[in-house]
């Protein structure tokens, strides 16, 4: 087929250039976070530098993978997903509480961020199969919803509510890019609408606390109400220009949890103030229309499926974090892609896009050169 | 899964549900700018000001001060555990119910009382979670008490801090000198921005010179606070550095012996080395307690120390300046020797007065002395002796000698505040006072009244440069400091000026002097067993008294005489040099010997003559004069 020069020549080059930019931002945004904790070995921004590093690594990886190696293995790799969810149940139930992640070799390897991504891959190629021409109806449309029950159930039990939401949004972006028909979603949009009180009631107390602590922080300014109050604080002083690089008050000063994981972007917008947000807010606008405009410029099902879910997935990633720093949102342990710190988000990112790349080159073909390419066998 | 249906022209279905949702996404975006707008641009003041209150609070550790140890590394100034009374506005439920519950516990002043009530009022409204210090220093008791009625009392509290404290109390106030809290014209001089409100720093005495070397470095315990202000935890702590230390040449037995020979006289008793200038005890009294000071001074207190006419504010041996008396003469006999204007071999006459055209200048014994040579004027203090000799002088040389010995100038000792007394001559006359000299005050002069006032210091400073035969040591308190970061600065004694007398001179004022204590003189209540002690009494009036003089003692207080009574010990090698001086004392001979003698004593007790000085770098020994000559 077609050799690596060949196929980097074929890269899309602004989707993988925003991230970068958004990986550097993050990397100074990180050494600002974290430069006041005295973490053992090396510090955590070198080790983003270091998650960038592999993540990059990962992204060739699988966007130089051949044509069609995507598909192949999408229902293997979601398989193996759940298995490895499983066992993070197991393991954590004999460790009393949330376990979140199994440890290779000092790598925390978190299988929930990755089960995402093999959500999208597995939809893609359940929708790519029963696409119909009148789109999809609700009985062919059933079995996706157990497909994302699975991992939903295991991501939930550990409990991990914010992830697990992540999976049921994905599934109902899936669900309108692969065509399911109008009168489906609008009635599927009903029932969820009626299951949200019902939801209540499996919700565990933290949970509520964090959903009612959303809707009035001031109820408990000291618990859960903390880090929105923190998180707004820190963006709102932050003010149009921010308060400059590393002279932030609210992260220097330990006010802000998960300052630089989840809240991450509290910490830029309070240094680079409102200008700098716009920038932030920018890039991540272009990363997911350039996703979307690689979904409908694919002229192969499976292709636009893939890109489209992935930039739901992005796009869900941003406006929750986005969202829920500047409390919009409850408190949930989403992080932002390519910003916040941490490994698994990092590589899951990385793997995402690589995806992205991978078949908006393999299943593009270039107006104008008509003929189409198939698999090669 | 075949590919023809796989594979397709663009799907317009597909197309436009993916279009659906970037038109979503859109939407998305526009309202995180909007929120984002909404809490950096429109709402900044309110975000800004949070997040200005929002700091991490310190609270401050107080660093212990550094050590102040006696010449033999005993410390005579030190840290204790205290334990404070703090409030926190915030946590103050019932302030009048609390603070009369705390008023039965520690007894507040009444007009404090309002005091601390207001404050903690006003705080509530400003700065409710700032703790404010309500009283100093409660006994074990109060706090147990307020311990046990934590539950009562919840906006109140023990803070422990370190306290500066003096285990010697008064003994040594006005050296030590006290500390308290800086104040703001403190914090305003303080250039290189160290000090902080409610530091503790040295006001007077030593405290207040070596200051620098004392005081340590605050800790601080960083506590986070949330966006209610409530301590969340505690961020780290730095733990505070202990000032550094100050070795004196102060001696605890030798202080405390003056201390209690002047007892509650008003007055001042310092020792010191003729050799090294270093100074054993400095004593002025009355004094204060310098922990009252260090635990926080109140109002009645310090208005009680204030107005107090024997002005126990006042370090009467280095601010204090009093007419000299007798205790000039040796100088007057010196300043005829070394000018040779006078040998010791020439007598005069005295028959109890002395005429100055139509003044008569009596003598202390009104029937005379008779034919009497300068040992002897001396011995037996003969005014009229010295009125001649003054006369013959003149101003001028005795100046010379009375200056160059340290008499009205700055000794330049290591404490603060020093003032400076008057030895006058005509050049001083006529700038000061735009008049000649007269006669009559050049007779006054020789026996040390007029206009000529000197400080304790002064006076000891004279003695031990007669003592060590014209070589005027500086007076020295500090020995050594060694600073918090181990830096050791030594102050090795320092000669200020060799005034190159004669030694037969001196020789013959320390045999004279000897002559005061032991050969039937004025101060033969100083004599002691086996130690050749020399000095000489002073009594200086206060007001000039028409006519006949009165008895001392039917004066009222404030008009009597001052009593001085300076010493050398022993005679043919100085070690010591003492001073005692009472203000309204009466005789220096019957009042202030025996404080004179009390200290040598306990020099002579720690070091009897033969043993090895133990001063803590022996300057170079002057040359040792024969044993005093028997006449």
């Amino acid at each position: 087929m077609h050799g690596t020069r060949g196929k980097m020549s074929r890269l899309d080059w602004p989707l993988f250039l925003i991230a970068l930019l958004l990986c550097g931002i993050g990397l100074i945004n990180v050494y600002s976070g974290t430069r006041i904790y005295n973490t053992p070995g090396l510090p955590l921004f070198a080790r983003q530098l270091v998650w960038i590093g592999m993540g990059i690594f990962v992204f060739f990886l699988f966007y130089l993978s051949g044509d069609g190696f995507v598909e192949q293995i999408a229902n293997l790799f979601f398989y193996f997903i759940l298995a490895c969810l499983a066992l993070v149940l197991l393991a954590g139930s004999a460790r009393m509480g949330a376990q979140r992640w199994i440890a290779i070799g000092g790598f925390n390897f978190q299988p929930s961020e990755f089960a995402k991504i093999a959500l999208v891959l597995v939809f893609s190629r359940f929708f790519a199969d029963r696409y119909g021409y009148a789109g999809i109806g609700f009985v062919e449309m059933l079995p996706a919803v157990g497909i994302a029950l699975v991992p939903f159930a295991l991501v939930a039990l550990q409990p991990d509510l914010g992830t697990a939401g992540i999976f049921l949004i994905i599934l109902a972006g899936m669900m309108v890019v692969a065509g399911v028909r109008l009168r489906v979603l609008l009635s599927l949009t009903a029932l969820a609408a009626l299951a949200v009180p019902a939801l209540w009631f499996v919700m565990k107390d933290y949970q509520k606390q964090r959903v009612l602590t959303f809707l009035d922080p001031e109820r408990d300014p000291l618990g859960a109400g903390y880090h929105v109050i923190q998180s707004q604080i820190a963006v709102g002083s932050g003010g149009f220009l921010g308060k400059g690089y590393l002279h932030g008050t609210q992260g220097s000063l330990r006010f802000l949890p998960e300052q630089h994981t989840d809240f991450a972007f509290a910490v830029f917008a309070e240094e680079w103030g409102f200008l700098g947000a716009i920038v932030l807010l920018a890039l991540f606008g272009l990363l997911v229309y350039r996703g979307f405009h690689l979904a409908a410029r694919s002229q192969d099902r499976f292709a636009s499926f893939v890109c489209g879910g992935m930039t739901v997935y992005f796009l869900a990633h941003i406006a929750i974090n986005l969202a829920m720093v500047c409390g919009l949102f409850p408190v949930v342990g989403i992080p932002l892609p390519f910003v916040s710190y941490g490994g698994s988000s990092m590589m899951t990112n990385m793997m995402a896009l690589g995806i992205i790349a991978n078949v908006a080159r393999t299943r593009y073909t270039f107006q104008g050169q008509g003929g189409s390419e198939t698999v090669g066998g | 899964m075949s590919e023809s249906i796989r594979k397709r022209e663009h799907d317009p279905l597909i197309v436009g549900r993916i279009r659906f949702l970037a038109w979503f996404s859109l939407a998305v975006f526009v309202l995180l700018v909007g929120r984002v707008y909404w809490l950096q641009v429109a709402q900044y003041d309110k975000y800004q000001t949070l997040s200005e209150n929002n700091r991490l609070r310190i609270r401050t550790i107080r660093a212990p001060r550094g050590l102040i140890l006696d010449r033999k590394g005993r410390p005579i100034a030190e840290t204790q555990a205290s334990f404070d009374l703090i409030c926190s506005p915030v946590d103050v439920n019932d302030l009048a119910g609390e603070l009369r519950l705390l008023d039965e516990i520690v007894s507040f002043d009444p007009e404090e009382l309002d005091v601390i009530a207001e404050k903690i009022r006003a705080a509530k409204k400003s700065s409710p979670f700032s703790s404010i210090n309500v009283m100093r220093d409660l006994t074990y008791e109060q706090v147990s008490v307020v311990e046990y009625n934590r539950e009562a009392l919840p906006g109140f509290s023990i803070l422990i801090e370190a306290k500066r404290s003096y285990p010697y109390g008064e003994a040594f106030a006005h050296v030590l000198g006290y500390v308290g809290e800086v104040s703001d014209t403190d914090l305003e001089k303080s250039a290189d921005g160290s000090l902080e409100l409610g530091d503790i720093i040295g006001k007077y005495g030593l405290e207040q010179l070596a200051d620098n070397v004392l005081r340590g470095v605050n800790g601080g315990r960083r506590v986070e606070v949330d966006a209610a202000g409530r301590d969340r935890r505690l961020v780290d702590e730095v733990p505070p550095q202990t000032g550094g230390t100050l070795y004196t040449t102060l001696d605890i037995d030798i202080q405390k012996a003056a201390f209690e020979a002047i007892g509650d006289r008003a007055g001042a008793v310092i020792a010191m080395s003729p050799k090294t200038g270093d100074v054993y005890a400095f004593v002025s009294a009355p004094g204060f307690d310098p922990n009252v000071f260090s635990r926080g001074i109140r109002k009645a207190e310090w208005q009680a120390l204030a107005t107090d006419t024997r002005n126990p504010m006042q370090n009467k041996g280095l601010q204090g300046t009093y007419a000299p008396g007798s205790t000039v003469k040796p100088f007057i006999a010196m300043a005829a020797l070394e000018s040779g204007i006078q040998g010791p071999k020439e007598s005069a006459v005295c028959n109890g007065s002395y005429r100055l055209g139509n003044r008569t200048f009596r003598c202390w014994k009104p029937k005379g002395h008779g034919s009497i040579d300068m040992y002897r004027a001396i011995t037996q203090s003969c005014d009229v002796y010295f009125y001649q000799l003054g006369r013959k002088l003149g101003p001028g040389p005795v100046a010379k000698v009375e200056r160059g010995a340290g008499l009205g100038t700055i000794t330049g000792i290591d404490l603060p505040r020093e003032k400076k007394g008057l030895v006058p001559d005509e050049e001083w006359k006529m700038t000061a006072r735009k008049e000649k000299w007269f006669d009559y005050e050049s007779v006054l002069l020789g026996i040390g009244q007029g206009l000529i006032h000197v400080t304790p210091l002064e006076m000891l400073e004279g003695y031990a440069t007669l003592g060590s035969g014209g070589r005027v040591m500086r007076p020295r308190v500090v020995t050594k400091t060694v600073r918090m970061d181990g830096g050791v600065s030594e102050h090795r004694p320092e000669k200020l000026r060799d005034l190159g007398w004669k030694a037969e001179n001196a020789e013959f004022i320390r045999h004279a002097l000897w002559g005061v204590v032991n050969d039937f003189g004025t101060a033969g209540i100083a004599k002691m067993p086996d130690i050749a002690v020399g000095g000489k009494t002073g009594t200086a009036q206060v007001v000039q008294m028409k006519g006949e003089r009165v008895k001392t003692d039917d004066l009222p207080y404030n008009l009597r005489d001052h009593a001085w009574f300076v010493a050398i010990a022993p005679v043919d090698d100085p070690q010591i040099a003492v001073v005692a001086m009472l203000e309204h004392g009466g005789h220096g001979g019957s009042a202030a010997a025996p404080i004179v003698k009390a200290v040598l004593q306990e020099f002579f007790r720690q070091s009897p003559p033969g043993a090895p000085d133990n001063a803590a770098a022996a300057g170079k020994t002057a040359p040792s004069g024969k044993p005093p000559v028997k006449r």
